[in-house]
């Protein structure tokens, strides 16, 4: 997938995007791998090259912490935005169910590149802005629903 | 004379069981009677007590659902997830309160 369709990197021309993309590592995760946990620090985002990273949380089931899927992010999604927005703390946790390759952006090197070149680091966090503003009315709807049937059940 | 009076009395008397045998085979009361059967309180009716079981005390236990294995249970709420990301979703492309409250097949809510 070429840098500027990523969906980081959307409105950036096609060098700007692969200078983005450049800051960052190459990491493989065999399949199963944690990629970070719940609470921990962040000082990256995750930009997926190819295979599939699901996002859990634990819940309590029949006495047993179990982790349950709560959304999951496909190849040039991104992951992990919690390394770019404060308090810089995982809210959910990552694994990589199959064999995946991400690309590991520190917040470091991407501030620091913004701060060189503030068109980019605008269009990048506009991105952002969207991706998170996405998953809150998405998560906004499926939380309207479940009240929708709590109601339902109360007042059949 | 006393023998006119022990003939009145004994009269009377027979006149007196007569009228009683009477207002009781005719179904009347005597005024007197029904006065005192009129203020008389009311019965309450009382409402015979459950037989009390020895061996039996406790309550049958509620009927509960089949316990779902663990697995098939994580792969429900799974399901469930993606089926409600995909209604939200669905939602955003046109959001009206009938996409936003349309039903799935997710096993959790039916």
């Amino acid at each position: 997938m070429a840098s500027a369709q990523l969906e980081l990197m959307s409105g950036l021309s096609p060098d700007e995007a692969d200078r983005v993309m450049a800051l960052g590592s190459r990491v493989t995760l065999p399949s199963g791998t944690v990629l970070f946990r719940l609470g921990a620090e962040a000082d990256s985002v995750f930009v997926i090259e190819f295979g599939r990273i699901t996002l859990t949380l634990p819940m309590q089931i029949g006495g047993r912490e179990e982790d349950v899927l709560v959304d999951e992010r496909l190849p040039g999604q991104i992951v992990g935005w919690s390394g770019l927005i404060p308090p810089h703390r995982f809210t959910l946790k990552a694994t990589a169910p199959l064999e995946t390759e991400v690309r590991a952006l520190s917040r470091a090197a991407l501030l620091s590149h913004f701060a060189a070149r503030p068109d980019v680091g605008f269009v990048v966090m506009r991105n952002l802005a969207a991706a998170i503003g996405r998953r809150l009315q998405v998560f906004q709807a499926m939380w309207l629903r479940e009240m929708q049937r709590m109601v339902e059940l109360r007042r059949p | 004379m006393v023998m006119f009076l022990m003939v009145l009395c004994l009269s009377m008397f027979g006149l007196a069981v007569t009228c009683l045998a009477f207002a009781a085979a005719t179904g009347g009361i005597p005024s007197g009677l029904q006065d005192r059967v009129e203020t008389q309180p009311e019965k309450r009716v009382v409402h015979a007590l459950p037989k009390a079981r020895f061996f039996v005390d406790r309550l049958p236990s509620p009927v509960m659902p089949p316990q779902v294995p663990l697995e098939v249970l994580l792969a429900q709420i799974e399901r469930h997830v993606r089926l409600e990301q995909a209604a939200a979703e669905s939602f955003l492309v046109s959001p009206t309160p009938q996409s936003l409250h349309s039903r799935t097949t997710s096993p959790l809510v039916h």
